[in-house]
């Protein structure tokens, strides 16, 4: 624990560092990326160890604190989470130094960089809290520090709009944070975990309200359908370095809410984990059908987090329906494939979206359909985002799919397990409708942004990103693939939180992952082929002309398919709920999508809620008379209601 | 690995593409035409591998990559097939996501490559692939699902090998069911027709042959010979289903196992010659009653 306290000491001094010597940027930064580096390595050796399998024993704090001790510890659970906070809080630090350095001139730079170390920080401090209120503490600071670093290109009306609705949700959940702590705690004085898990049996009532009101707070958290409007908007807005954190990590908190929920609740009723489920296959479904309808690259972006949340959320809702039903496998694996998909997708999002901020960067436009044929243009930034695309689809041999496959497993030994929770085996085919369904999407993406011919003259010749910039892309791609090869690296660790948080024992002889010689063959095999074909062709009588179209010549690049045609089809089928408005022209087709929660929902509501005030205003004139009248009015009233309720008592 | 599997493989790998040749016989057949000889594929793929190649200048690397990664992927699906009835090369507790895996991994290379070549024909053909796949994944997971039930087992080797033999006799009718699923599934994946019409001249109505119309030499023949694979693999699962082998000794199970493509070539044949190609927006609702059976078949086992 000193070293993860020391940790995060180093990365908020690095923020300091960087606001303080603001003025003379290249010495702050160096300062910056050296310190905050220490920071998170200090951090993660801890974490990796308890992975490995140590212990690490709980401090607290030695003076006396309000509402119980303030504990701080890290457990296998914590220890997943941290190592997610630090390595892409890293990568996204250090790539926001490229990014934000051309805004230095017009912009309080080093004070972005302050809140992103104080983000990284908070964060930290939420997943290792074990009371309470340190936890809401933290909780708020990561709440706020996200905010303002979402509204940091301000004087943009749709970004105050997206913070403003993300200022909201997030104090919403928490409120019902506070709730779900006084509920639990009923009056005692003692917030600290260890006090609340060793609470006495709760009635089935009081228990069912703290389920719910802790799936509505963390699922506001996490952007599970119906609560994620706030997030396409939050993660669209902000700076690409913070929408990769706060994709990557910030909503993993609802995860890791989720799980700790579980930890100190106890065996949770059936219907908790049905409706874990439920909302996970509504999610991953509709996060995708939402994703495919975009064609702004980070709205799309977010949309798939919504997707992955939804993945993850099979695996708690599995792994709590097997704690529920005593069927110990489906348990482990469902929340070691939850906590394992969390860590992964961490990896990969936030490479896709430090890959969208290069392309952003580059081309002035996060459009989708104005794009096209980047590949050549930027090859550093084309192959990491294929990487990242390969991963978040799942595909072998990279680490989405070990992940996936985790969840997959728990989803099958539910169907083969007997009486009710075999219905978990359903989730399976959920899964692979997802899955395909993401495959879908990301070749749109993948094919339209980076292959083919640019589909609209850009002002500037777009180029690849700088070095400070890849590098850090480089970096996450490069994880993603060795999770990918060595799932023996990896599936102990995430089995052994799975056996924490379902608090059953490590069953050692099962095969949960995807053998290590599957995934290194495939590779090899790519490999071994890609150079024969290399072979082959060498010496081959080889032409190069344009691309054949059925013998029609004048070919231009606004016949390239754009995103809005790949899209069309399966949109098609999903017309009733994908919130999709088309629009035709005799030579032009488009579609641009709402959020079918947020536009037709929540804020139809807010505006009957604000004309309704309004309304109720008018009484509000100020004239003493019509004051006079009111009190006079109200009089009569009360004396008419005495009357009426005296005659009949 | 087993050797005997090995070689099984080999003979797969060796047959396949004598597999299109039947279809087209069969249909030449039925239409009263003399057609193409069976062993035409063969004659196609030696020619076009002694041709030099013809790339487009909108493509890069990942056009290039494409087939190769088709090939690849399919060879190692087929390691995990049991084909002799019992045993598959490879195996391991879940195989059956790694098949699925494998399949995806094929598509989305193949998908890709279209997309490079930056036409609107493979846009459009790269379009449809994907959203018949997004229907095709769950109906497999159904089947796969089905048969784990029957079986008990989460390895292809168990799912379509020794114990699917002994679930016969208790799960007759629901098997059946599978079997009738994958061998939809089987049309689907394959380009067939009423999913897709490989015969078809206009390439607006074309699915598979529209993705690789920019593929040339080589790289068409990996493309034809990963076609003729893919339709064997999905033949294994057919056969497997319906003719459980675990019976026989490894020759005589093999020697099972290729006649019963055989006639899985035919029938393919026989669809195509007696059914019209669905309207595409039909094809979804073809796989999710694909998926309807494969359900019936999970319900079937459970009550």
């Amino acid at each position: 624990m000193t070293l993860v306290a020391l940790g995060l000491a180093l990365i908020v001094l690095a923020g300091l560092t960087a606001a303080a010597l603001a003025r003379r940027p290249a010495v702050g930064e160096m300062v910056f990326r050296i310190l905050f580096g220490a920071g998170c390595t200090l951090g993660a050796l801890p974490a990796l160890a308890v992975l490995a399998g140590d212990t690490v024993p709980d401090v607290g704090l030695a003076s006396a604190t309000p509402f119980g001790p303030w504990v701080f510890g890290l457990d296998a659970l914590s220890a997943v989470f941290l190592l997610a906070v630090l390595s892409v809080g890293a990568a996204c630090a250090f790539y926001g130094l490229a990014y934000l350095a051309h805004e230095r001139a017009h912009r309080a730079v080093g004070l972005a960089h302050l809140l992103l170390a104080v983000l990284v920080a908070t964060l930290a401090l939420v997943v290792v809290a074990r009371a309470a209120l340190p936890f809401l503490i933290a909780w708020e600071g990561m709440a706020v520090a996200a905010y303002l670093l979402v509204v940091f290109e301000h004087e943009r009306r749709e970004v105050r709009r997206a913070g403003g609705i993300y200022v909201v949700a997030t104090h919403v959940g928490t409120l019902l944070l506070f709730a779900l702590f006084a509920i639990w705690a009923g009056g005692g004085s003692d917030l600290s975990f260890a006090a609340l898990a060793a609470h006495p049996p709760f009635s089935a009532g009081r228990g069912a309200m703290i389920l719910v009101v802790a799936l509505i707070a963390f699922g506001l958290k996490a952007g599970a359908v119906p609560f994620h409007f706030w997030l396409p908007e939050a993660h669209a807005a902000a700076p690409a370095h913070v929408s990769a954190l706060m994709s990557g990590v910030v909503i993993k908190m609802g995860i890791y809410g989720l799980l700790r929920t579980i930890v100190l609740f106890g065996t949770p009723p059936p219907w908790w984990g049905w409706v874990l489920l439920a909302l996970g296959a509504v999610s991953g479904i509709l996060g995708v059908v939402w994703a495919l309808a975009q064609h702004d690259l980070k709205r799309l972006l977010a949309f798939h987090s919504v997707e992955n949340i939804g993945i993850i959320l099979l695996g708690v809702g599995a792994g709590a329906l097997g704690v529920t039903y005593g069927h110990p496998l489906i348990a482990v694996l469902g929340f070691a494939g939850a906590a394992l998909h969390t860590l992964n997708h961490a990896l990969f999002k936030s490479l896709l979206f430090l890959g969208a901020g290069s392309v952003i960067h580059a081309t002035g436009t996060r459009e989708i359909d104005r794009l096209g044929g980047l590949a050549p243009r930027m090859p550093w930034t084309a192959v990491t985002f294929l990487v990242g695309s390969a991963a978040i689809v799942g595909l072998p041999p990279l680490n989405g799919f070990v992940s996936e496959w985790v969840v997959y497993q728990s989803l099958l030994r539910g169907a083969s397990a007997g009486g009710a929770v075999q219905l978990v085996g359903l989730a399976a085919v959920v899964l692979a409708f997802i899955g395909a369904l993401a495959l879908a999407c990301f070749a749109k993406v993948v094919g339209v942004l980076y292959l083919g011919t640019p589909r609209h003259a850009l002002a500037t010749e777009p180029r690849e990103a700088t070095r400070a910039m890849i590098r850090p892309v480089v970096g996450l791609a490069a994880a993603c693939v060795v999770v990918g090869l060595a799932p023996i690296a990896v599936v102990p660790a995430a089995l052994r939180i799975g056996s924490l948080v379902a608090a059953l024992p490590l069953q050692a002889d099962v095969a949960a992952g995807p053998a290590t010689a599957f995934t290194v063959g495939l590779a090899l095999s790519l490999l071994v082929a890609w150079a024969l074909y290399v072979a082959f062709g060498r010496g081959r009588q080889r032409r190069e002309t344009v691309t054949w179209a059925c013998g029609y010549p004048a070919v231009t690049p606004r016949m390239a398919y754009t995103a809005s045609s790949f899209a069309a089809p399966l949109l098609g089928v999903f017309r009733s709920f994908s919130g999709v408005r088309t629009r035709r022209t005799p030579d032009a087709f488009s579609t641009h999508a709402i959020d079918p929660v947020l536009d037709s929902v929540l804020l139809p509501a807010w505006r009957g809620a604000r004309a309704a005030a309004a309304w109720v205003r008018r009484v509000q004139r100020g004239g003493l008379s019509r004051y006079l009248l009111l009190v006079g009015a109200a009089v009569v009233a009360s004396l008419l209601y005495l009357l009426v309720a005296g005659r009949n008592p | 690995m087993s050797g005997a599997g090995l070689i099984g493989v080999g003979i797969l790998g060796a047959v396949a593409p004598a597999l299109p040749g039947i279809v087209a016989k069969t249909k030449s057949v039925l239409t009263g035409r003399r057609g193409p000889p069976v062993l035409q594929l063969y004659a196609d793929l030696g020619k076009l591998l002694r041709k030099g190649s013809v790339y487009s200048r909108t493509t890069t690397w990942v056009f290039r990559a494409g087939p190769v990664v088709v090939l690849v992927t399919l060879a190692v699906a087929a390691l995990l097939l049991p084909l002799d009835g019992r045993e598959a090369p490879a195996r391991f507790t879940g195989d059956l996501v790694a098949f699925a895996g494998l399949l995806a991994l094929g598509r989305f290379a193949l998908v890709l490559a279209g997309l490079d070549t930056g036409s609107s024909f493979e846009g459009l053909g790269a379009s449809r692939e994907v959203t018949i796949a997004s229907f095709a994944e769950p109906t497999l997971f159904l089947c796969f699902i089905a048969l784990v039930l029957a079986t008990g087992d989460l390895s292809l080797s168990g799912m379509l090998g020794t114990p699917l033999a002994a679930a016969w006799p208790r799960a007759g009718a629901s098997l059946s069911l599978v079997g009738i699923s994958l061998f939809v599934l089987l049309l689907a994946e394959n380009s067939r027709v009423p999913v897709d019409d490989p015969a078809t001249h206009l390439e607006l109505t074309m699915i598979h042959e529209v993705i690789v119309l920019d593929h040339g030499g080589p790289d068409l023949a990996l493309i034809l010979y990963s076609s003729a694979l893919k339709l064997a693999l999905f033949g294994v699962l057919v056969v497997a289903v319906f003719v459980p082998r675990a019976g026989f000794g490894g020759p005589a199970a093999l020697a099972l196992l290729f006649a019963g493509l055989g006639v899985v070539a035919v029938a393919v044949g026989v669809v195509e010659s007696i059914m019209a190609r669905l309207r595409l927006a039909r094809v979804p609702q073809l796989l999710v009653g694909a998926g309807t059976l494969a359900l019936f078949a999970t319900i079937l086992q459970v009550g």
